[in-house]
């Protein structure tokens, strides 16, 4: 069980360690961190003293294996609670591990979480001093990056004010120039990138592929696929504590994403269940029973795919007589906006139903070849009026009847909507010929 | 212990930037900056010297003149509140800097050290006073011996002087240093596991306080039969290795300055060791 993680150690380079041996940035093996939590304070002190086991045990991360080879960009996924932070947190030695052993060779810098490290009361400069003083550097190293750290953070005057004025996006920004100027051989960014502007965003993202082109080891912890895919060749993928499956992002996202749709189906029914406390208002004739979402596979589910096909029933029971019901549906992104609305009789060739008797029951499905909804949450609307009148009036209107989810696989589009677009180039070189190309 | 000591020195610029940026708080943050480290023990002077003084008024001893009753309160408060101040913020320390301890990997053993290191300085700035007290009384204008002898029984008149005593100062700094260092690291890991400690270290300390021969002298409290508390107290040795050294110009007795040492040294094993050895879990217990 040897841990080469303190600041001084790890910098001196090619350690006769293991792993360097084997060539890996990150070694880890049979790694476990077990928590203890106490029901009540006192119970600590009866433990420390005593060694009385009044504890329950929480694994936060549970027989992890990882072997990162040098100069690989990784992400690990997971959704919150995975076990990504504390995983983290024993990889970078701040926490010692229950069991197992983890060997890092090399100088290693952490984004863990906004403003980690800083001291709230010191100014700017003093936590560059401080943060570059853990992570082992001389004063001279210091006073060599000092300008360029500054620089890099684009703080200005605020460098001498201390950072508990700061704003979020200053923390990133400072915390990101003292990692990024240290030259680390390994560097972990826990998601805290997100909360920068879009400018200093890219600035970071520049940053990151000089890491990769120097050949430096980059670990990249995130719950958005999207982002992961984009940047990792190898992602691992944690759930509870274990990893569930490591391998090219393309694989693993599979998984991820399988397994986000069986989750979000569950959380969803839940969510729809209580949803009787939404509005819900008309004369009451014809009642709309229930409100179903089915997928490609013609089974009813609270998660669909971007481009795949889909359809909604409502079921209805009409309880008086009724000349002409017309049922609509509104779609409606998570935020209120109205995505879309349409029912049977305001179309090109419109449907009627006519003279509904009492006690008659019956459905009504809307079905479309290919969802253009981009990934988010959505929930749905269902209208039924009476259109026998000169204004129609509501029969059943209810309100946010079903909440569902879309997922993206490819996310190659962005925004709300997936458009059939196509794109396409024309360039002429001097003193050539016109040539052109174009996707669908 | 030696692990800690070697970490501490390997980290020694973290640690002068810790303690520069603690003094620079205390001195340059405020407008008043410096002073309000001499005013703080002089405001408790006015307040301890009214009360025990004017109002209840207490004596040194009859031998003692009044003026020396304040410098010698005076000596007494100034090292007890760099002991106390010591002891008191170490034993939050690692609360309050758990930002570090639990997101960096982060040497805690240097923050009760710089904590006494910053409240040392402090301690210094306050015994120029009793030294110019000293001086002052000793030699500008020294004090007569009041004119009724002592009765028997009575300690006796001591003259105020400074002499080649002061070598002996740089040991009461480092024996404190190691005792209130030591009480830092237990106090500091304790509080950990238990917060109450910190709530009770504040009264602890006001109890020490005023168990201590620092408003009134030692000889006192032997007469009213509370010579144990002289036995058992650490504090009331080194305070009194301090006035003979500072005011007196003697040099302190051997056997209560020989047994701190014992205690202090105890004290710091202790210490360094539960530290050490609870260390790995701080990050969990923050």
């Amino acid at each position: 069980m040897s841990t080469n993680l303190s600041p001084e150690a790890s910098t001196v380079p090619n350690q006769a360690t293991k792993s360097s041996a084997r060539g890996s940035a990150i070694y880890a093996e049979n790694l476990s961190k077990c928590y203890r939590l106490y029901n009540k304070p006192s119970h600590r002190l009866w433990d420390l003293l005593f060694g009385l086991k009044t504890y329950q045990e929480f694994w936060a991360v549970r027989n992890v294996y990882l072997d990162i080879p040098h100069g690989s960009t990784v992400g690990i996924i997971g959704e919150n609670g995975a076990g990504k932070s504390s995983l983290l947190k024993l990889l970078t030695g701040v926490t010692k591990p229950t069991t197992g052993s983890v060997e890092v060779s090399g100088r290693v810098a952490s984004l863990l979480e906004l403003g980690a490290g800083f001291h709230p009361e010191f100014s700017g400069r003093e936590n560059i001093h401080l943060n570059c003083s853990i992570l082992g550097m001389t004063s001279e190293e210091i006073a060599e990056r000092f300008d360029k750290i500054v620089a890099f953070s684009e703080l200005g005057d605020f460098i001498e004010r201390p950072v508990k004025t700061y704003s979020s996006g200053m923390y990133v920004r400072l915390g990101f120039s003292v990692a990024a100027s240290v030259d680390p051989d390994i560097l972990i960014i826990d998601e805290a990138l997100s909360v920068g502007d879009e400018h200093f965003r890219g600035k970071c993202t520049n940053r990151i592929n000089e890491f990769r082109e120097q050949g430096k080891t980059i670990l990249f912890v995130s719950h958005d696929m999207g982002a992961v895919k984009s940047m990792c060749q190898w992602v691992v993928l944690m759930d509870r504590g274990e990893v569930l499956e490591q391998g090219t992002a393309e694989k693993v996202a599979d998984e991820y994403l399988k397994r986000a749709h069986a989750r979000g189906n569950e959380r969803l029914s839940a969510l729809n269940r209580g949803s009787s406390e939404y509005p819900r208002w008309g004369s009451g004739e014809v009642e709309v029973v229930d409100v179903q979402m089915l997928g490609p596979d013609g089974v009813a589910s609270h998660v669909l795919r971007t481009g795949e096909p889909f359809s909604i029933r409502l079921r209805w029971k009409a309880h008086q007589a009724t000349k002409n019901p017309v049922f609509g549906l509104g779609i409606y992104r998570s935020d209120g906006t109205y995505v879309n609305g349409s029912n049977h009789h305001w179309r090109d060739q419109p449907l009627e139903i006519r003279d509904v008797e009492a006690g008659e029951e019956g459905e009504v499905v809307m079905s479309a070849d290919k969802l253009a909804l981009l990934h988010g949450q959505y929930y749905l609307t269902s209208f039924l009026y009476d259109h026998s009148k000169a204004a129609p009036t509501p029969i059943d209107h209810r309100e946010h009847v079903l909440t569902f989810e879309v997922l993206d696989p490819k996310r190659q589009q962005h925004g709300m909507l997936h458009l059939n677009s196509r794109w396409s180039v024309r360039r002429r070189r001097p003193g050539g010929d016109l040539s052109g190309e174009s996707n669908a | 212990m030696f692990e800690l000591i070697r970490s501490v020195r390997r980290h020694r610029r973290l640690l002068r930037d810790f303690v520069v940026r603690d003094l620079k708080g205390r001195y340059i943050g405020s407008t008043m900056g410096f002073f309000w480290s001499i005013i703080f023990p002089l405001v408790n002077l006015a307040i301890y010297s009214f009360v025990f003084r004017l109002v209840l008024k207490a004596r040194w001893s009859d031998q003692q003149p009044e003026e020396q009753t304040i410098l010698l309160m005076f000596a007494g408060i100034v090292v007890w509140s760099a002991f106390a101040e010591a002891v008191a913020r170490a034993t939050t320390t690692l609360v309050e800097n758990s930002n570090l301890i639990q997101k960096v990997v982060f040497p805690s053993e240097i923050l009760p050290v710089y904590l006494g290191i910053s409240s040392w300085v402090n301690m210094c700035i306050g015994l120029v006073f009793v030294l110019v007290g000293a001086v002052w009384y000793g030699y500008i204008d020294p004090l007569a011996a009041p004119a009724v002898r002592a009765a028997p029984g009575d300690p006796e008149y001591v003259p105020l002087a400074l002499g080649s005593s002061l070598v002996v100062l740089p040991l009461l700094f480092v024996l404190q240093y190691v005792f209130a260092l030591g009480l830092g690291y237990i106090l500091s890991a304790l509080n950990l596991f238990i917060r109450d400690v910190s709530h009770l270290i504040g009264v602890v300390l006001t109890v020490w306080m005023f168990a201590t021969p620092i408003f009134y002298a030692p000889a006192q409290v032997v007469k009213a039969e509370y010579a144990w508390m002289l036995v058992i107290n650490p504090m009331h040795w080194l305070i009194q290795a301090y006035r003979d050294v500072l005011i007196f110009g003697q040099w302190p007795e051997g056997a209560p300055l020989a047994r701190f040492a014992i205690v202090a040294a105890a004290t710091f094993l202790l210490g360094t060791s539960f530290f050490n050895k609870s260390k790995q879990r701080f990050p969990d217990l923050l």
